[in-house]
Formats: structure tokens, C-alpha cells, sequence
């Protein structure tokens, strides 16, 4: 099997939304294209993944046809959008060979993704191979270059820290009130105003386990609204003291203009807790919470500022694990490449080795004969078995050593003592070649010559 | 200066297994070290791997030694090799639960340093032969300590916590690469305070018994210092249930008893080793 990768694409990097979202394919539109990708000159196998960051195509080749794959693939996506490949020639990118399957481990270990070390494009890569074996456009080489991305990004989450921490500021909460909590389940969230990013930060935490999302709002009714979308109980401002003192994460976005939560109002709050902590998530601007009452014991206030802070540091630690990252992507490819060069002698050495095994079966076959017919004495079958072993090596090796007295086998012969790890002086391979061919050395060979020196 | 006598410095020839547990220890204390500042995963498994090997190596030394006739509580510094197993046993049963990778740092050092402290130090002179109410004594105000040393470890990583999160120090290494949540923390190391505090009550109320025995007055110091230790945890483990303090109050609470506790130990050990 001798075949070349490719990867052909849009992607975040490489273009706008507004020119992904023209090549995007719809889950519906993917067996066609990719039968249609697999009957293109050189394409062999195919599959497709189509996100919002990108609409990217691997496929394998013959070798050698790797340029030729992707020349087709770059007409055939625009196309099956009814988009000119012209006017999006620019904007698609390609890689082929090594840097194919480079780029296949670095997507799937979410190194090429808009947030580094994102959990979701692993999920989408894993359908989409998916969805090419449902197709039946997947085969040996794609299918191997996958299953080795899927292991890289398994490597890449586990022993890098690429994945840790949250990247956007709805979900940071999730994170700082697990740093007081630990598990979440059980604990109870307080929602203060019934704006969209509280709202956002809410479902969050609902997803991390929360059991009890209480809202309260001045508006009775937009509490009400959003209580029902996130599943929660609306409860009247006038109970504000009594929330506070039984809620353990609070997130608050009103829109007031002083502060919501204040010092007198967590100095009544803090008694009726007994020191249990809470955490404050203050994401309003103007903000709702003093800051003076993150000064009481137990009390962990954050506001909007150090929620982009965090995922600022999250993502600076992200990229700093994503070196580590592209060093295990560096290692895997070259374990892949090697793996594909292998594929391209498996017949010859599949050859090689039925040859080798008709040769010898031939020998044994007529040694059993003569060893059975004949009476033979202890020495006489010792001397039988010599020779038939001798005769295995002088009709193996007479094709080789043929071909080593050809005019132009130097390389040959540097092949031959290299699988052999043969170190050879000229002295010795001048006798070497005197007793194995009591005929005259050709003229021409190395050995000849040195022969006449001497 | 001549060099020490072996006979003196170790009193019973330590077994191939006490000197892998020094280096395990060794190993697994910088293994920590290097988890924590790295952050990668891999290298605390080796850790935690390795800190598994010292403990066990170290067990396998304590048999020995009772098989020697070296028990637990034939002597102070035996009790502290006792308690420092104790201590790098209750860590690995507690990082079954939670995540502590500072914990990891902080106890495996601590750990080799009591064992090479207990093992290591000048024999001194040897305490006249204990009663069974002394060996008791020794044996549970060892476990009572070792409890109270666990759980003030996870109260000092509750402080450092609990401070870079009120202070938001985002880059910092503990918040970067945390151990357990400070809730998760707080309620164990309290939990080891209660525990402990039920045993070290039991270990005082021997101790006066044998103090008493030996027909001694309370004059010494560590005996006041040991009451002290006791009443500081008490004070602890009732306005922990009684009041429901919690947090950084209390952890600066068994961090005072365990200090206390340390100069009990101190005082003995100086005593002993110095053959007062």
C-alpha cells in the first residue's frame, strides 16, 4: 500500500465567518459530496468536517498524487456549494504528506482551534470519521491517521494541562465556585436580576450540577420569565435578606445603579449563615456588590473584571501547555510517517520472504528423500544436511551476488553490507570473493583491482 | 572532630528497606515539588507512586525493627518514625478522595525530615524501661500527633488558598493548579482535628496516669505545653460544632495547637537525644 495524506480547507485562520458560513455543509449534504470526492482523479479516501471555525476535507491518494488530489478537492467544495473556486482560492489552504497528518493531530488535539484546548472539536472529529465510514469513503490510511489523532489528543488532554480552566467568562463562575465547593451538586444558586449573561452563567452552573437555581428580580415578571427558561424557582426581592443567608453562589446582574449588595446588608446576612461561604459573582456594570464585603470571612466576591482576568490566565496557561502540546504532535507524526514508509515495502518484504520459503521447502523436500531411502550412517546424514543447508545459501545468495557483480551495483553492494551490518576491509573481501568464485574476478570489480595491487 | 559512632547514631543496624524509604521520600518530595510548579499529571502519578513505595518501604522497616524488639513506643524517637508513617499513610488515604498535589509537597518533606530526624539523631540515654501505661500513652499521643500533623498541613494549604482567591491572584501556581476546593479542605482537616482530638484526650488522661505512677510532679515543661496543645484543639472542636466557625479561623486554630504540639515533641526529643 503505498499512499500520501492531504487535508484541504477553510478555516477560522484563514477566513471570516461571513465566507466559512458559504462553504459550510449541512449534515444532510456530506455522503454526497463524499462520493463525489472519492470518484475525483486520485482521491482515494475522504471525509469531511464542517464547523463553525472551519469546513475542512482529508483524504488519502496514491502516492505521488497527492497535488493533483487536492487541485480536485479545492474545485469540488466550492462547487458543491455553488460557490466559484476562484473567487475562494485564496482564502483555502492545503497540506499534504507530513504536514497533512501534522495538521490533522494538531485539529484534533484542539492546537488549531479559536480556543486553544477546547473539548468540542475532538466530538466533531469523531463524527465526521464517523460519518465517512457510513459513507464508505473512509479506508486503511485515513482510518489509521485518525485513530493515531484521536490517541494524540487523548495524550495531549492528559498530560498537558491545555484543557484545564475555563475560556469564556459565562462559564467562569462554574470554575470559582468549584474552587470554594469542590462538587457543586447539592449547593443552591442565587440568580439577582434577570439579565442574559447572569442568565448564561446560571446554565452553566445548572450543567456543573447545581440542584437549586432560585431567581429574583424588581421585575416579579422578568423573574418569573427567566425562572422558567432556566428551570429555576422565582422568588419576590422583598425575600433578598433571606435568599442571601441560605444561598451558597449567588450571580448578580441588575441593572441599579448603587450597589444591590451591600456591607449592612451582609453584616444581617453573614449571622444567619454561621460563616458559611458564598461566592459572589458579580457580573453588572455598574457593579451590584460593595466590595468591602468580600473582607468578611467567607465571603468571595468577584466582578466582571477579574472574570476576564481568569480567562486571560486560563488561556495564557493553555498556550503555554500548547508547546508541550506540539511536541507530542511532533512525536506522533513521526511515528505515523514512519508507520506509512513501512507500508510501502510490506510486498516486496511479503516477497522476499515466500521466496526465501519456496527455496527451502524445495531443499527440505528432497533431503527428506534422501534420508528416508537411503541407509545412511550418522556421518553420511550429518554430511546430507550440510550439504542441502549449503545449497539453500548458494541458490539464495546466487541472484544477490549476480547482481552485486553488475557494472554499476556500488549502491547495491553499500545496500547489501548495510542490511547485513557487513564491515569489510578490502583485504578481507578480496579473499572472501577468491575462495567463493575460483573463476577469474571480472577485470572491472572493485575487488579485482585489488587483487592486482596486491 | 571523630565521626559519630554507628552503633550510637542508629541503636539498631536499620534495615536495606529504611534506607529506601529515605530515598523514596527524597524522590517523592522533589517529584511533588516538580508536579505542583509544572502542572503536569503525569509527573504527580510518579509522585504519588513513589511516596506509595517509601511508605512501604518504610512499613516494612517498622516491622522489622518490632521483630528487633524496636517497637513504636519503646521510645520517643521511635514514636516519631511511627508518626511520620502515620502522617505519609493519612495523606496517601486522603489524596484517594481529594486532589492534593501542594499537600504532596508539603508532607513528603516533612515525613523524610521526621524519619531522618528520629532515625538519624544521637540515641542519647536510654529511658529506663516503660510500663504498658506508658507504651500506651506514647503509642496514641503519637497517633493523636501525626492526625493533628495532617491536618494542619491541609489547614496551612487552606490559608495559602483562601488568601490568593481573596486576593485574586489568578496566576498564581495555587490557583492554577489547585488542590482541593477550600470547602473540601476545610471539612477535612477538621474532620482529622476531631478524630485526632479524641485520641491525643485519651493519650493526656494516660499520660497524667503515668506521670502520676512515676510519683513526678507536673513541673516539666512539656507537661504544661502538652495541656495546652489539648485545650487549644478543644477550644477548636467546640467552636467548630458549638458556634460553626469555620474557615480561616479555625485553620489558624489547629495550626496554633499543632505548634504547641511540636514543642511538646521538641522538648522530648531534645531531652532524650541530649540525655537529659
Amino acid at each position: 500500500m503505498t499512499a500520501e495524506l492531504f487535508a484541504v480547507g477553510i478555516s477560522w485562520r484563514t477566513a471570516p465567518v461571513a465566507v466559512r458560513e458559504k462553504l459550510a455543509i449541512p449534515d444532510e449534504d456530506h455522503a454526497g459530496l463524499l462520493a463525489a470526492l472519492v470518484r475525483a482523479p486520485g482521491v482515494r479516501e475522504a471525509m469531511l468536517i464542517s464547523t463553525c471555525n472551519r469546513v475542512e476535507i482529508f483524504g488519502a491518494c496514491p502516492a505521488g498524487e497527492a497535488e493533483r488530489a487536492v487541485a480536485e478537492v479545492r474545485r469540488l467544495l466550492p462547487e458543491s456549494r455553488g460557490v466559484a473556486p476562484a473567487s475562494v482560492a485564496p482564502v483555502l489552504f492545503d497540506h499534504v504528506r507530513t504536514e497533512a497528518v501534522r495538521h490533522v493531530f494538531r485539529v484534533a488535539s484542539a492546537l488549531d482551534s479559536l480556543v486553544v484546548g477546547e473539548a468540542q472539536i475532538l466530538g466533531q472529529l469523531k463524527a465526521s470519521f464517523a460519518a465517512a465510514g457510513t459513507a464508505g469513503t473512509s479506508g486503511p490510511v485515513l482510518g489509521r491517521c485518525l485513530e493515531r489523532a484521536f490517541g494524540v489528543a487523548k495524550r495531549v488532554r492528559s498530560e498537558t494541562s491545555i484543557a484545564r480552566g475555563s475560556s469564556n467568562v459565562s462559564s467562569v463562575a462554574v470554575e470559582l465556585a468549584a474552587r470554594v465547593f469542590g462538587d457543586l451538586h447539592g449547593k443552591r444558586v442565587l440568580v439577582v436580576g434577570a439579565g442574559k449573561m447572569s442568565a448564561l452563567a446560571a446554565k452553566h452552573l445548572r450543567h456543573a450540577g447545581v440542584d437549586e437555581l432560585v431567581v429574583t428580580n424588581r421585575s416579579p415578571e422578568r423573574a418569573a420569565r427567566l425562572a422558567e427558561e432556566l428551570d429555576a424557582t422565582a422568588r419576590p426581592w422583598t425575600e433578598l435578606e433571606e435568599l442571601l443567608a441560605a444561598a451558597d453562589v449567588v450571580i448578580s446582574s441588575t441593572g441599579a445603579r448603587e450597589p444591590v449588595l451591600t456591607v449592612p446588608l451582609f453584616k444581617k446576612v453573614a449571622k444567619r449563615r454561621r460563616w458559611r461561604p458564598i461566592v459572589i459573582v458579580d457580573i453588572a456594570v455598574p457593579r451590584d456588590a460593595d466590595p468591602a464585603i468580600g473582607k468578611q470571612d467567607g465571603v468571595y466576591v468577584f466582578d466582571i473584571d477579574d472574570l476576564e482576568r481568569v480567562v486571560a490566565a486560563n488561556l495564557a496557561e493553555r498556550q503555554k501547555a500548547a508547546e508541550h502540546a506540539e511536541r507530542i504532535v511532533a512525536v506522533e507524526v513521526g511515528q505515523f510517517d514512519a508507520w506509512l514508509r513501512a507500508q510501502k515495502v510490506v510486498p516486496t518484504i511479503r516477497a522476499l520472504r515466500e521466496h526465501f520459503a519456496r527455496v527451502a521447502d524445495a531443499e527440505v523436500e528432497k533431503l527428506v528423500l534422501q534420508l528416508a531411502r537411503k541407509e545412511l550412517s550418522p556421518a553420511e546424514r550429518e554430511e546430507a544436511v550440510r550439504r542441502s543447508v549449503q545449497l539453500v545459501v548458494a541458490k539464495l545468495l546466487h541472484q544477490p551476488q549476480m547482481a552485486l557483480k553488475a557494472a554499476d551495483a556500488d549502491g547495491l553492494a553499500a545496500a547489501v553490507q548495510r542490511l547485513f551490518s557487513l564491515e569489510l576491509v578490502a583485504e578481507a573481501a578480496v579473499a572472501v570473493v577468491e575462495r567463493e568464485s575460483p573463476a577469474a574476478p571480472d577485470p572491472a570489480t572493485p575487488a579485482a583491482a585489488a587483487a592486482r595491487r596486491r | 572532630m571523630s565521626p559519630p559512632d554507628p552503633e550510637r547514631l542508629l541503636s539498631v543496624t536499620p534495615s536495606p528497606a529504611f534506607w529506601v524509604a529515605i530515598i523514596l521520600y527524597g524522590v517523592a518530595s522533589s517529584t511533588f515539588l516538580v508536579s505542583f510548579l509544572q502542572n503536569k499529571p503525569g509527573v504527580l502519578r510518579v509522585a504519588r507512586a513513589v511516596l506509595v513505595g517509601a511508605f512501604l518501604a518504610h512499613g516494612f522497616d517498622i516491622g522489622w525493627r518490632g521483630v528487633e524488639r524496636v517497637h513504636p513506643a519503646a521510645s520517643v524517637r521511635e514514636a516519631i518514625g511511627f508518626l511520620a508513617w502515620i502522617v505519609a499513610g493519612g495523606y496517601l488515604a486522603a489524596s484517594l478522595r481529594y486532589r492534593l498535589d501542594l499537600a504532596g509537597a508539603v508532607i513528603s518533606p516533612i515525613v523524610l525530615g521526621l524519619l531522618a530526624a528520629a532515625r538519624l539523631s544521637p540515641v542519647g540515654e536510654q529511658s529506663e524501661g516503660l510500663t504498658l501505661l506508658g507504651r500506651v500513652h506514647i503509642s496514641l499521643a503519637t497517633v493523636g500527633v501525626a492526625v493533628f500533623a495532617l491536618a494542619s498541613a491541609l489547614s496551612a494549604i487552606y490559608l495559602l488558598e483562601e488568601r490568593n482567591l481573596k486576593r485574586k491572584k489568578f496566576d498564581a501556581r495555587s490557583f492554577k493548579n489547585p488542590d482541593a476546593s477550600l470547602d473540601g479542605l476545610d471539612a477535612l482537616s477538621q474532620r482529622l482535628v476531631q478524630a485526632g482530638f479524641l485520641v491525643f484526650t485519651v493519650a493526656v488522661v494516660l499520660g497524667i496516669a503515668w506521670v502520676a505512677q512515676r510519683g513526678e510532679s507536673m513541673t516539666r515543661p512539656e507537661y504544661p505545653i502538652a495541656i495546652i496543645t489539648w485545650m487549644t484543639y478543644a477550644a477548636l472542636v467546640s467552636v467548630r460544632l458549638g458556634l460553626g466557625w469555620r474557615g480561616r479561623r479555625t485553620a489558624w486554630m489547629a495550626l496554633g495547637g499543632f505548634a504547641a504540639a511540636l514543642c511538646v515533641l521538641a522538648i522530648y526529643f531534645l531531652r532524650r537525644a541530649l540525655g537529659g
